[in-house]
């Protein structure tokens, strides 16, 4: 057993909530829709899980660097740590990306509005 | 390869918010530049997904079943562990800008489930649990998936692909709108057409793995009796007979899916039993489509009551019903019973077997009380079912 996997996740989250502070991106935003999103999404990619777990598509194998806890049969706390970080470093890509294409677009609509100016 | 099937069908639901909550004007970027955000965070998510999913399975947290992918890697990392952020692109970003506009949620759950007539959930629901239960006597999976499949889902897509495609014979009948039937605008019926596919798509998925081969031709005519009802080129609602024989489908067909599923075993009186189940359901079609002869025909539409007149398709539908009581008397103990419950079926049709096209709204006062005839009708024939399901215990 070991906190290795879980360890490094939950510092990834902490890195993700850092940057939603820090940009005013996903909670920081509003913080009541990004926990829906955050929860569907959570589900949604739980229930992906579980059926390809009862498929036999996907297998858990034990790992020398996981707690070994288990939240339901084949899916390790790990996974939904995992998951939840993936939402969040999505949600957090695509309002940084947003953000920046939204700037840029701005300013190159100031520029030609100088430009054009007599 | 079983993974190539899984894919799509969580790619499809991951669309789900896009095609129901984000609709022009909405507060997502404009359309060039949200492909341009969701496809650098694709690139960066897909990068990253190379090198951490390379990690995790060279640290053996996880691995993929033998036969059930491509086996195209790259590196350890299998192709199809690309539709995760894929998955997510489709599914996050476009909830996030949908539940950006107030009651945008609120409006389009509401819309949908008034669309899909809740008054009749029961009708499909009950058929197929009833069948699934009196079969099997266990509640399982199976039993819980489907019935929630024939609650709302299935009517759903049948009663949306119907109001999208009757919209304009619906302007001009004044009963549509209430109970009986939802009036949407126009400017809905896209997502009308594509939620109600949305919503199905999971819990097809789920009985078409389920149930074996038989189980699936019986979902797929259920499901092409829905489609083929009001879709346009096929429009079976407006060929007489063949109208009230595909409505007859959406009902019994749940019940012998669930029968199917449930393996039940196929003896002449089960097979007389669902056949009483289709008259009667036929005649209850070509009844309820006699109070609509003035308004169909100003709406150029074509019903059984339409061609046969409204006095004709009376009659036809009180043989039917006629029809479908003798079937039950060939259905073992306690089955004849329910042959009685044809009588109030027909009396109800007594007031009417003279009347005329041009008075055919007069039928609406029957047809009302053959609604209220069925709440009747289903809480005996629930007990009709618990005495058939303790004497085969």
């Amino acid at each position: 057993m070991s906190f290795v996997y879980l360890g490094f996740l939950l510092l990834s989250l902490a890195g993700m909530v850092l940057l939603d502070v820090r940009e005013r991106l996903f909670f920081a935003q509003d913080a009541r829709r990004a926990a829906l999103v955050l929860l569907v999404g959570l589900v949604f990619f739980l229930a992906w899980d579980v059926a390809g777990i009862s498929l036999g598509i996907f297998l858990h194998s034990r790992s020398a660097w996981a707690t070994g806890w288990m939240v339901a049969p084949q899916i390790p706390v790990e996974e939904v740590v995992f998951l939840v970080f993936l939402c969040y470093l999505t949600m957090n890509l695509v309002r940084l990306t947003e953000k920046v294409l939204a700037r840029r677009s701005a300013a190159a609509d100031a520029a030609r509005g100088e430009a054009e100016a007599p | 390869m079983t993974y190539a099937l899984v894919i799509p069908v969580f790619l499809a639901l991951a669309l789900t918010p896009a095609t129901l909550l984000v609709r022009r004007p909405s507060p997502a970027p404009p359309r060039r530049r949200a492909l341009a955000v969701l496809g650098i965070s694709f690139v960066v998510l897909a990068v990253l997904t190379v090198v951490f999913d390379n990690l995790m399975i060279a640290a053996g947290f996880f691995d993929y079943g033998a036969g059930h992918i491509t086996e195209l890697r790259i590196g350890l990392v299998p192709v199809e562990d690309f539709a995760y952020p894929l998955a997510a692109l489709l599914l996050l970003p476009s909830l996030w800008w949908g539940l950006a506009e107030r009651g945008r949620l609120t409006a389009t759950v509401r819309t949908l489930v008034a669309t899909s007539r809740p008054v009749s959930w029961v009708n499909t629901a009950y058929p197929f649990a009833a069948a699934y239960v009196v079969t099997t006597g266990r509640v399982d999976l199976p039993l819980v998936v489907g019935t929630l499949f024939f609650l709302f889902p299935y009517n759903l897509l049948m009663y949306g692909i119907n109001d999208v495609f009757d919209h304009e014979s619906d302007l001009l009948n004044p009963r549509k709108g209430g109970v009986e039937g939802a009036l949407v605008d126009p400017s809905e019926h896209r997502m009308i057409l594509v939620g109600s596919v949305l919503v199905a798509l999971p819990f097809l998925a789920y009985l078409f793995l389920a149930g074996g081969a038989a189980a699936a031709w019986v979902l797929l005519v259920s499901l092409f009796a829905v489609v083929a009802y009001s879709l346009k080129g096929l429009r079976f609602k407006e060929v007489p007979f063949l109208d009230s024989a595909t409505s007859a489908t959406h009902f019994v067909s749940p019940a012998v899916h669930g029968l199917v599923l449930a393996g039940a075993d196929w003896s002449p009186g089960l097979v007389a039993l669902c056949a009483g189940f289709f008259l009667w359901s036929m005649a209850s079609q070509a009844f309820g489509a006699v109070q609509d002869v003035q308004a169909d025909r100003e709406g150029g539409l074509r019903s059984i009551a339409t061609v046969l007149g409204a006095r004709p398709t009376v009659r036809a539908a009180a043989a039917f019903y006629l029809a479908a009581g003798v079937l039950l008397l060939l259905t073992p103990w306690p089955g004849p019973v329910a042959s009685l419950l044809v009588l109030p079926y027909l009396a109800n049709l007594v007031p009417f077997l003279n009347i005329t096209d041009a008075g055919c709204e007069r039928a609406n006062r029957g047809w009302r009380r053959f609604l209220s005839l069925n709440y009747v009708t289903g809480f005996l024939v629930t007990l009709l079912l618990i005495r058939a399901w303790e004497l085969t215990r």
